[in-house]
């Protein structure tokens, strides 16, 4: 039996369909059930392509609302272009947003040049901390994929962190059929992670079908775009002309470079991110 | 012109998840890379590198360490969780969900096999059968994981002798059978050599079946959970825009808007008004697999973990469990104690009334009746009492609302399978037995053996499984009794299923399908009748 063209892009259609379905229902289960079993959650919005296709999701989940306040750590660092579409679709959205700066660190003179491991625990993960102290969040979700980069790959849907903010990876409890691990002592903050099953590659398709709007830096500016966004002076442009989702998307089929190569703190010195991430680095 | 890159790319097929398990040596991490290289998973440079390696230390090029390779925790000596690695055959993607053997194995097999939709059984054609083939078998059948290949494997060092392999695959299917569990594909491979795993060996002329690649081809992703009964656990209830939404996720059938429904345990009754997606207000129905929200046209008081049926086709309100248990607590489950139970979106306290049998984690064999505890990576049949009234389905019948979790100082401890359920009025509900769960594959034709099964019983069927009556395959019935047997003639009579029927002195055999009783039909059709 052999297909037409028309039968063959319809069947595509439809199995792409069905495929993004499963990956969102999966997204919003997770943002429910966390919603149903925890008191004070936030959502890490890092303005990227992944937080922000979770944040659709989101209002999937709770029909159009966000039930939940986003929390933005501003490094000081970040490109104007991101703050500008942040603070737009903050607006659209009707979200609460929260934006957490280590002023201190900043006071201090923290920046790329003092190390990027000490610079991304000041900025990122001590500033994460601060924030998550003074509003006693007790869960919050977060948007990594298991596909991303090693340490990620290990992650459980529901992770817990202890008062230091550690990960125990050697010990984690099992996690099945959708029972999730959602009791823990009041000195832990839980990670909840409702899209670690896709892949960059779901992402842009969810994209493109659900037409969601993300930051202009992914796209070519005619020469160079961003894959991954980060802070100015640690994340790179790469070459490429893609100027739409679907330019994106043919893009990725054909590379075979890693999502985040253009992300320096990866690149430090080896296991940097699973040593960044025990400290409770996202 | 390049016409691949006019043609639209390969769609986002669903990727298939599988698991491999078997004894420890006898190939896994072998055949994992097998499939890696043979299907261009591997990028080259990763490839030359894992070259250079082995060639630096004088030995040949070997599958498995590009697994190890893989690894960057092998290095580390951190405890590897279960890992996830992908490939692609030419018609859709998968992803291998492996976990590696050391002491926190079991905890990591169950939770990535937990999410397998297939299964890779790999036995050492020189070994035969050994504990941990057994062990993964059984832990399979707990999970109720039923599409399973058989790889007999390392055939190259016994010169593919069909013998051999007959006796080890005879010997796999014999115990499979014996947990209710059914291969589909019964494969001769060498991984080391690459023979059949995604290229066809020309030394296995006798063999005519499927590569491993096309047997896991052959295997779908989508669940039969649309052909079972309609349910959606209740997961919260929103107050919001002056609606009360019920939430949650429908795990089996479809749900269409008018239908009477049901809530259990509560038992209240409504009817579905709308069924929202947002930003969609209304849609006429919902399958196995959507998150929904429910309005309805009462305003009825439910709980989250209340069970949404259809009127008439309800889950029993359970509060005395018979199930299948396998422990992974450091801590011992203790006979006597309380431990939190979830099953869908309820919660209950449960007492361990009783670990009627704890079993052998390696043999499987029976250890010991009325045990008082239960070890780490133990099994066991277990009787828990429920502090009050939950939905639940037997396993069997339904395996979404059939399998649940036991919770101990808010940890997930222990996964377990409903066997079967006492109702809060004492009642014990009538058993359902699932034919198409049931059905052997072999030489011969297909089987379905209730010798075992006595008492109230009610039989049910798949489509699929109709499908293969219609279609007239070979499928054979027994019973030992009278009353499977009338448990059986009421589904025959239901679905209009012809068969025939011989009395033994130890039971009874029928047959399904009739392709004379057509002919006899003409014949009477024309005639004066009986």
């Amino acid at each position: 039996m052999s297909l037409s063209p028309s039968q063959t892009s319809e069947l595509h259609e439809r199995l792409e369909a069905e495929y993004l379905d499963a990956l969102e229902n999966q997204t919003i289960f997770i943002f429910r059930e966390a919603y149903r079993r925890f008191e004070n959650l936030a959502m890490l919005w890092s303005i990227g392509k992944d937080s922000t296709a979770m944040l659709w999701v989101a209002r999937k989940a709770f029909f159009g609302r966000v039930p939940f306040p986003l929390v933005h750590i501003d490094t000081s660092l970040k490109h104007p272009v991101m703050l500008t579409f942040r603070d737009k679709i903050a607006r659209e959205w009707k979200l609460e947003l929260l934006v957490g700066q280590n002023k201190e660190a900043l006071a201090g003179g923290m920046g790329p040049s003092k190390g990027r491991f000490e610079c991304c625990t000041a900025l990122k993960t001590n500033a994460l901390q601060q924030m998550i102290d003074a509003h006693g969040f007790k869960g919050i979700f977060l948007g990594i994929r298991r596909d991303e980069e090693g340490s990620r790959a290990k992650e459980r849907v529901f992770s817990p962190r202890d008062r230091d903010f550690q990960w125990n990876f050697k010990d984690q409890p099992p996690e099945l059929w959708d029972q999730f691990n959602t009791a823990y002592g009041d000195d832990t903050h839980v990670r909840i992670h409702p899209i670690l099953h896709w892949t960059e590659m779901d992402i842009w398709r969810y994209i493109r079908r659900e037409r969601i709007p993300v930051c202009p830096l992914y796209f070519s500016d005619g020469t160079r775009r961003y894959r991954s966004l980060g802070c100015v002076p640690c994340n790179s442009p790469f070459p490429s002309t893609a100027g739409t989702v679907d330019e994106i998307l043919a893009e990725l089929e054909r590379t075979s470079t890693p999502e985040r190569a253009g992300r320096a703190q990866d690149h430090e010195k080896a296991y940097m991110m699973q040593k960044l991430r025990s400290l409770g680095y996202m | 012109m390049d016409i691949s890159a006019a043609m639209p790319k390969p769609p986002a097929e669903p990727a298939l998840r599988i698991v491999i398990v078997g004894h420890v040596d006898h190939g896994k991490s072998t055949l994992i890379g097998r499939l890696f290289f043979d299907t261009g998973a591997i990028p080259a440079e990763r490839q030359a590198e894992i070259e250079r390696t082995c060639q630096a230390q004088g030995r040949p090029f070997e599958l498995a360490y590009l697994m190890d390779a893989l690894e960057e925790e092998r290095e580390q000596n951190v405890t590897i969780e279960t890992t996830q690695t992908r490939f692609r055959s030419s018609r859709r993607g998968y992803v291998i969900i492996d976990a590696p053997g050391h002491r926190e194995f079991l905890k990591n097999m169950v939770t990535g096999a937990s999410e397998a939709d297939a299964a890779i059984l790999i036995v050492d054609g020189e070994e035969g059968v050994r504990e941990q083939t057994r062990r993964h078998a059984y832990i399979l059948s707990l999970l109720g994981i039923s599409q399973v290949v058989i790889a007999v494997n390392k055939l190259d060092r016994v010169g593919f002798d069909r013998g051999r392999f007959d006796a080890v695959t005879a010997d796999a299917v014999h115990f499979l059978h014996s947990i209710g569990l059914t291969a589909q594909f019964l494969i001769p491979i060498s991984a080391r050599e690459g023979d059949n795993v995604v290229r066809r060996s020309e030394r296995t002329h006798w063999y005519s079946g499927p590569t491993i690649l096309e047997a896991l081809d052959a295997f779908s992703p989508a669940t039969l959970d649309r052909l079972r009964p309609p349910r959606m656990p209740v997961q919260d209830v929103y107050r919001w825009d002056d609606r009360r939404r019920y939430v949650g996720r429908v795990e089996s059938g479809t749900l269409r808007r008018g239908d009477p429904v049901r809530f259990l345990p509560s038992g209240r009754v409504s009817r579905i008004r709308a069924i929202e997606r947002w930003p969609d207000d209304g849609v006429p129905q919902a399958s196995a697999g959507t998150c929904v929200g429910i309005m309805l046209e009462d305003e009825v008081y439910v709980e989250p973990g209340e069970v949404m049926a259809p009127l008439h086709d309800c889950p029993a309100a359970a509060v005395e469990v018979h199930a299948s248990l396998f422990w992974m607590g450091r801590e011992p489950l203790e006979a006597g104690r309380r431990y939190g139970f979830k099953i869908g979106t309820a919660d209950a306290s449960a007492e361990v009334v009783a670990i009627e049998e704890r079993l052998d984690p390696a043999s499987l064999e029976l250890k010991e009746r009325y045990a008082q505890k239960l070890l780490e990576s133990e099994v066991g049949r277990i009787v828990l009492h429920l502090d009050h009234p939950v939905a639940a389905d037997s396993f069997e019948l339904n395996p979404k609302l059939g399998r649940f979790v036991l919770v101990d100082q808010g940890v997930v401890r222990g996964g377990g399978i409903v066997r079967s359920l006492s109702l809060a009025d004492g009642a014990r509900p009538r058993r359902v037995i699932r034919l198409d769960g049931r059905l052997l594959a072999d030489p011969s034709g297909m089987l379905v053996d209730l010798r075992n099964e006595s008492g109230d019983l009610e039989l049910a069927a798949d489509e699929t499984f109709l499908a293969r009556i219609r279609a007239g395959e070979r499928i054979a019935l027994r019973f030992a009794g009278m009353r499977p047997f009338g448990a059986f003639l009421n589904w025959a009579w239901e679905h209009f299923v012809p068969f025939s029927f011989r009395r033994e002195q130890e039971g009874v055999w029928v047959s399904l399908g009739a392709p004379e009783y057509a002919s006899l039909r003409d014949h009477y059709q024309d005639g004066p009748g009986i």
